[in-house]
């Protein structure tokens, strides 16, 4: 709340690394531009990167509810054999709705992909064709099966609310690659938050332009205030760029007469770069220049308009697959993190992976749209020679029980579930860390996977060391990591 | 991270022993002793992480333990620790031992022990290394703590400062920070021009604007007598009451205040306001400190009945909490254990934090690593909460009508007590026959004693309705889809309004099942009546068939309401699911059956949702209704016989005095409900300690903070460290709950107890000046900052907590006074703050280079408005801010989906809805979806205790006040106000809204770039244009 004096690092930390970094250096002349290369213009912090990075984007595919490793990704044949035996876990099992039913088998087929050989359930089969680019990792833990403390668990590295998400202290590491864009993108399930709402990429105690930026590519506007509200009909366009040279010039005389105050200039800046977004937000978002042939890769040629009222594939596809399209053109645009949500908190009927009832009439639709777009994704980076740089994770809340719950569908799994990774400076081709004979818990119980292990190795790989971007508040030095964490380098490449 | 410790008293002394005394000079007579010179430089410097097995701070760090000979030559990973007679071969010397940087291996990341402590090792270990036999040794790194926010408070001597031309002021404030700048040669800054001081103080005081003529008279008067007008001018804002909603904001963003959980299904708390209009007058009234603390942790036991003793409480629940966590998993398993003692960390962290500013919540899985605070200081807090859980609670706004409730409580339990006693008194006279009867009855009645208590609870009632043919539904959900054969509903009895058996049964109705809650798909229907009236079953049940069909919905509709003597209703007892194997279906372990309607009169206890399933339903019992009616009448018959006149006439009497006080306690005006934290009595998996008579759950040091590794059982307590008070509250084993709470105020507000007191001085001066003394308000602990003034800190303190010729004993406002009415607190905020057009001087650059972040006050600081000055600014200038105080919050947002998961939507708003046009701070404050416009602007995020608000800069907040539905609405309302208000020329209305915005006239380029404008594009553009300015968004 002090002010700052004219101090060119008081200035850049008063504005913030917002993608407002280029023209803060262009006007001090530069030197905050740190790298060879061009396209790091601004303001992380001093230090960062601690060592070369690896990767320099991350895109988070979330899905909500918890979706099931073992009907996915992590096949279990002593499933198949044990089918509809009473299940037994060798000790007391502490279940969220005492879902502890017969053993339940995958409910898809499982095949072989890749050079690697990985096996795919049914519904996630297009990932095959990417499957040797791909590090599984089977032995991830979470703390509890309850969705809310766990969404946060995985999305911040905190089960309470207050701490800010990984993309918020990526950008306030890092800082932007442009200068005209948020830092850091989420791109909501159009159907509802999950679990936390907007608190899972909130910026806590970092300020306020670390925030995961929310766009709704199909609403109009689709970032909040990027035009005028439509209670404003007296503002036209011609008016608009008057009024902001107006603007400029009044609040300039204001801030030259207190050369003291950097504040005072970071704020004229700020409305410069807010009229570069209003430009840049809907050329990035705008979809209709795709070409047939990357529409087609995402599955977005199906040519419906509306679709059925139970939940199906190419529904689920749509709306998948565009975010991801999207999530390319804004990580071609220089976006630093893009997280994208696939399913809404648990409302009826489910639009989320959170199948207590149905495994097959819930995740196959879902499941199929997620791998659709993912493999695009991974595919068009590759093709444009970003997926080299670009780290793509693939988490979710927690997995679900190899035992039923009475009927088809399969209760929470906090003990063991998995995550993949894909891209910069990822091994590709591999399973990390095996789960035990049902999925129920990891192969070796003493040493798992935590979330603080995959976010150390995301921040690694982005040329960070998890245990020095800290920030002190109210008396703790916080860091994403708590005080946890171990860089996986069996996955790195 | 290297943390620096407070230099210990004894490293002078070391210091100068170690060059006089080496180990090879050590003689045999000069040997340290085990127990006076070793032990407690282990003690207090290694068995923090090499303790015994069973050390609360975990194993022992390299497998090392340090607490036993044994153990010590042991050794850890890395081989024996101490090999006796054998220096050399003794590894703990090499790990203690300087490099030649001054550092060493241990102790990891503290400051390293010191050369003679070294040397003491080493001769110990040289001379024999004696260690008695089973002596133990236990961390003691706390003892003889020494850290300046734990020292008492002594009132210090205001500085002798010499007056001089730039400093004519007496105000102590100004002595204090005078000195300091003397130190660093610098000198204050001349004062600030009147209209600046007017607009600080209006946006410092009650977070509004000024108006131009308010601006225009404190100038004139500042202009006759700059004293007398400044210091009118702070009385009359300090006695403002929108003084309490500036100030009340602040104290929110401490304690996170929010009205929403939070968490999964972040649902609305209802009544959480009450806690929110509670703060606004208490800084409205000026409270007594130690009496504001009081209240917040205990009102209802030190102040009881009254509203503020309940309200207050809503600060223990002002934090969020996880609904599913504790509604959904019970307290017997791990999540809801880990959920209930997340809860109590909430409270624990913010009572010690906002009041004590230190991090006790450090505390949870070992001792503070940086402050003298043990695990068990923690756990011993987390017992003050261990009976209570976040609810609501009922009572009465008025104390009149408390007061009248209690009367006329206690009048009907004495007429009670007189009935009682007559009714003996004609039984006695009766002789043997009323006994004999009653014997009869009580034997009938033995049968039924368990139903007693259910048959309260009469079942489902739908809201009344005037007409007869109106749809109306309720709806059962099984929790999963089973297999069902059969659903049987119970018809009531209604005994309290006589009206009798299948009260409320419906002449028309169905009976549907599905796996759609919205029964739009796959519907099976048992029972189909919607054709023709069926006749009124009594209380037999009624039962429809179901064919084995999945569903987990069961819903009965109504479409003929049951006729009552002037309306319609739909009641039914129960509600019964049978499975196909003839079961009857229950809700799965820690799981409630939940009960939905289209309506209803929700009447607790006997009408209710909930009491569709709760197992009981007239004709349960195996009473003989008729028999019983019989014996009763037969009984009232042989009493009235055996009464005398007078007997009779005084029964009639108390009948008559009692139903009339019972109408005069209906007739009070209803009680409030406020969302506090209480002792909880609930059903299924949030029970609460309510069931147990309120009786605290036992709380233990939990290893590693594991609620699955719980250690030894703790009494309620608090921090050991403050060493003139108890830390351990002298309770009986059976004293109510509400007495560990009033312990914890006690010891805050105990004098001796120096954090509070430096603790809320420190708060005032930080948003008076944008930084406190100590610039880490919430932590006063060694990972926060020093005190910039530690005198004036202790200065403020003891006058505020004593009072003393400046402050009145624990008055904020008269601290507030004397605060704003230094000089440091006029000067001018920097460059041409004090006028325009002035050079900067050649001072002010010295000083620049001096304390470039103004750390010592020889300027103020120029204040960005917050999120609420902003948006309150904002309406101001569009006439639209309605000033009404008090009450339920204002929400602009529009909620979706409210049954289940609410989606706060913010952009469905209408932003020229007036409901939304009040203060700020009457917000409905949502958790899950914070306001997009406050939180671009940096408001406080209810879920983290706030000491400091972030300024950030960022496009964002360029777009948002450029293009948010407020903005343009306001920018346009602005504009019709200005038309309507100020005549003559574009250029009067202009130079009217820039001084309305800014707080001073436009130049003449101002004025003529802003007319032109505006003839081109109307006054609301340029309207739009003065809301975004920079003078109208920084304070000088």
């Amino acid at each position: 709340m002090t002010q700052p004096t004219l101090n060119r690092r008081a200035m850049l930390q008063t504005l913030g690394n917002g993608f407002g970094g280029l023209a803060l250096s262009a006007m001090f002349g530069g030197d905050e531009v740190r790298g060879a290369d061009a396209k790091l213009v601004n303001g992380g912090l001093r230090g960062i990167p601690h060592f070369r990075p690896k990767a320099k984007r991350v895109v988070q595919l979330f899905m909500a509810g918890a979706a099931s490793h073992i009907d996915l990704f992590d096949y279990k044949p002593d499933l198949v054999k044990h089918d509809g035996k009473p299940s037994d876990f060798g000790e007391k099992v502490e279940a969220f709705q005492n879902g502890l039913g017969p053993w339940m088998r995958p409910v898809w087929d499982f095949k072989p992909y890749g050079q690697c050989g990985k096996l795919l359930g049914e519904p996630v089969a297009s990932l095959g064709d990417c499957v040797d680019e791909i590090a599984f990792v089977h032995n991830m833990v979470g703390k509890t099966g309850v969705h809310s403390q766990s969404t946060y668990l995985q999305a911040t590295g905190f089960q309470t609310p207050g701490f800010p998400g990984m993309g918020c202290w990526i950008s306030y590491g890092l800082g932007s690659l442009n200068d005209n864009l948020p830092t850091f993108v989420v791109l909501p399930d159009h159907r509802g938050f999950a679990s936390n709402g907007p608190k899972n990429w909130d910026s806590a105690f970092l300020s306020a332009q670390h925030s995961g930026t929310v766009i709704y590519p199909g609403r109009n506007p689709p970032i909040a205030d990027l035009v005028p509200s439509r209670g404003g009909t007296f503002i036209n366009a011609g008016e608009e760029a008057e009024a902001q040279a107006l603007l400029a010039r009044l609040n300039g005389l204001h801030a030259t007469a207190r050369a003291d105050d950097a504040r005072l200039e970071a704020r004229i800046r700020s409305y410069e770069l807010a009229a570069r977004m209003q430009l840049a937000a809907p050329e990035a978002l705008d979809l209709s220049r795709e070409p047939a042939h990357v529409l087609k890769l995402y599955g977005l040629d199906h040519g419906r308009t509306s679709f059925d009222a139970e939940i199906n594939a190419v529904e689920e596809t749509d709306y998948f697959a565009r975010k991801c399209l999207v999530a390319r053109r804004l990580l071609e645009r220089g976006v630093r993190f893009v997280q994208i949500w696939s399913g809404n908190d648990n409302g009826f009927p489910r639009r989320n992976w959170d199948s207590h009832e149905d495994v097959r009439r819930d995740h196959g639709p879902l499941a199929q749209g997620m791998a659709r777009g993912a493999v695009a994704l991974i595919q068009d980076l590759r093709q444009r020679g970003l997926l080299d740089d670009t780290i793509i994770l693939w988490t979710t809340e927690f997995g679900r029980m190899p035992s039923s719950q009475g009927g088809k569908g399969r209760d929470h799994n906090p003990y063991c579930f998995t995550n993949w990774l894909c891209g910069g400076g990822i091994r590709g081709g591999i399973a990390h860390g095996p789960s035990d004979q049902w999925g129920y818990k990891p192969a070796d119980r003493e040493h798992p996977t935590t979330v603080y292990d995959v976010h150390a190795t995301i921040l690694h790989l982005l040329g960070i060391d998890h245990e020095r971007l800290t920030v002190r508040h109210n008396g703790i030095d916080r860091r994403l990591t708590d005080v946890h964490g171990h860089v996986i380098r069996e996955i790195m490449a | 991270m290297f943390v620096r410790r407070a230099l210990p008293w004894f490293a002078m002394v070391a210091i100068v022993a170690s060059s006089t005394v080496s180990p090879s000079s050590a003689v045999a007579n000069d040997d340290p002793s085990f127990e006076r010179d070793v032990a407690p430089i282990l003690q207090r410097r290694c068995l923090e992480c090499h303790g015994p097995n069973d050390s609360p701070n975990g194993p022992p760090k390299g497998k090392l333990s340090l607490s036993t000979w044994s153990a010590a030559s042991l050794g850890g990973e890395s081989g024996p620790a101490i090999v006796r007679g054998k220096p050399a071969e003794s590894l703990l010397l090499e790990f203690v031992r300087h490099d030649a940087d001054g550092k060493a291996l241990m102790p990891k990341n503290r400051e390293p022990l010191t050369p003679a402590e070294v040397a003491t090792l080493e001769r110990w270990i040289a001379a024999g290394t004696a260690w008695p036999e089973n002596h133990v040794l236990r961390d003691r790194k706390f003892d003889g703590y020494r850290w300046w926010s734990l020292e008492p408070i002594v009132r210090p001597a205001v500085p002798e400062v010499a007056a001089s031309a730039d400093l004519p002021s007496a105000n102590p404030v100004d002595r204090f920070i005078r000195e300091k700048l003397q130190e660093k040669g610098l000198s204050p800054s001349r004062e600030a021009a009147p209209a600046v001081l007017c607009r600080r103080l209006y946006y410092d005081l009650i977070g509004l604007p000024p108006t131009p003529e308010q601006i225009d008279a404190f100038v004139s008067a500042y202009r006759k007598g700059a004293e007398n007008a400044y210091t009118a001018l702070v009385d009359e804002l300090l006695a403002s009451p929108h003084y309490g909603e500036r100030w009340a904001r602040h104290w929110l963003d401490v304690v996170h205040f929010g009205e929403t959980h939070g968490y999964d299904k972040d649902k609305p708390r209802e009544n959480a306001w009450p806690y929110r209009d509670y703060v606004i007058r208490a800084f409205n009234e000026d409270r007594p400190y130690a009496r504001f603390v009081e209240e917040q942790l205990a009102g209802d036991v030190l102040y009881p009945d009254t509203r503020d003793g309940n309200e207050a409480l809503g600060f223990i629940a002002a934090g969020p909490w996880d609904l599913i966590g504790h509604a959904e998993v019970p307290e017997t398993k791990t999540d809801g254990k880990i959920a209930r003692h997340l809860d109590r960390d909430d409270m624990v962290t913010n009572t010690i934090q906002t009041f004590a500013s230190l991090t006790v919540q450090c505390a949870q899985c070992h001792d503070h690593k940086f402050d003298p605070i043990t695990q068990e200081d923690y756990y011993s807090l987390q017992a003050v909460f261990a009976a209570v859980d976040r609810t609501t609670r009922s009572y009465d706004v008025d104390p009149a009508v408390a007061k009248r409730r209690v009367e006329l409580t206690s009048t009907i339990a004495a007429i009670g007590g007189r009935q009682q006693e007559l009714e003996k008194e004609i039984s006695r006279a009766a002789g043997d026959a009323l006994p004999a009867i009653d014997r009869e009855i009580a034997a009938l009645s033995k049968s039924t004693a368990g139903s007693e208590r259910k048959s309260e609870a009469y079942g489902y009632h739908s809201a009344i309705s005037a007409q007869q043919d109106v749809v109306k539904w309720v709806q059962v959900d099984l929790g999963r889809s089973l297999a069902l054969s059969a659903i049987a509903l119970h018809p009531c009895r209604d005994n309290f309004n006589g009206i009798g058996d299948g009260f409320g049964f419906p002449l028309r109705y169905k009976v549907e099942i599905s796996d759609d809650p919205n029964f739009k798909t796959g519907v099976v229907r048992p029972a189909n009546y919607t054709e023709h009236d069926v006749p009124n079953p009594g209380i037999l049940a009624q039962s429809a068939a179901a064919g084995g069909k999945s569903a987990r919905y069961v819903r009965v509709t109504a479409t003929k309401l049951a006729p009552r003597k002037n309306d319609f209703i739909f009641a039914l007892a129960e509600l019964t699911a049978i499975e196909a194997d003839g079961k009857q279906a229950t809700p799965q372990t820690g799981q409630a059956i939940h009960v939905t309607s289209l309506d209803t009169i929700e009447a607790s206890p006997r009408w209710r949702r909930t009491n569709l399933v709760d197992g009981y339903y007239p004709g349960l019992e195996v009473v003989d209704p008729g028999k019983l009616a019989a014996l009763t009448k037969r009984r009232a018959a042989i009493a009235a016989e055996a009464a005398t006149p007078q007997q009779r006439l005084e029964a009639t009497d108390l009948a008559r005095r009692k139903a009339s006080a019972e109408a005069d306690l209906r007739k009070l005006r209803p009680q409030q409900s406020c969302y506090v934290a209480a002792v909880h009595t609930g059903t299924g998996a949030f029970r609460g300690t309510g069931p147990d008579g309120g009786r605290p759950r036992p709380i233990f040091v939990l290893a590693r903070g594991n609620v699955s590794s719980p250690g030894k059982e703790v009494r309620p307590g608090t921090i050991s460290a403050v060493r003139d008070l108890p830390s351990r509250f002298d309770l009986s084993p059976d004293a109510n709950e509400a007495e560990r709470r009033a312990a914890l105020a006690r010891w805050l507000v105990d004098r001796r107890n120096p954090l509070t007191w430096r603790s809320i001085v420190n708060r005032i001066w930080q948003y008076h000046f944008g930084r406190g003394i100590v610039e880490t308000p919430n932590d006063f602990g060694r990972n926060g900052a020093r005190p910039s003034h530690p005198e004036l800190l202790d200065w403020l303190a003891a006058e505020f907590r004593d009072g003393g010729v400046f402050v009145d004993a624990q008055s904020i406002k008269s601290l507030h006074r004397l605060i704003v009415t230094s000089h440091a607190y006029r000067q001018i905020s920097g460059q041409a703050a004090g006028g325009r057009g002035q050079r900067e001087p050649e001072s002010l650059k010295i000083a620049q280079s001096i304390d470039a972040e103004n750390r010592l006050l020889w300027r103020a600081n120029r204040r960005r408005l917050d999120a609420e000055a902003l948006r309150d600014s904002v309406l101001v200038l569009g006439g639209k801010l309605d000033r009404t105080m008090y009450g339920p919050s204002f929400r602009d947002f529009v909620i979706d989906k409210p049954q289940h998961s609410p989606h706060y939507e913010y952009h469905l708003h209408d932003p020229n809805d007036p409901k939304s046009h009040r203060r700020s701070v009457y917000r409905f404050i949502v958790r899950s979806q914070p306001q997009p416009f406050m939180t671009t602007f940096d408001c406080a995020d209810p879920s983290m205790q706030v000491d400091r608000r972030n300024e950030s800069l960022s496009p964002l907040q360029a777009l948002t006040l450029l293009n948010s539905g407020l903005t343009v609405t306001m920018a346009e309302h602005f504009a019709a106000r200005l038309e309507a208000t100020t005549s003559g020329t574009t250029a009067n209305r202009i130079a009217r809204g820039f001084y309305e915005a800014s707080g001073r006239a436009p130049t003449a380029a101002e004025l003529d770039e802003l007319t032109k404008f505006a003839e081109r594009h109307g006054l609301a553009a340029a309207c739009r244009v003065l809301l975004n300015l920079n003078e109208f968004m920084f304070i000088d």
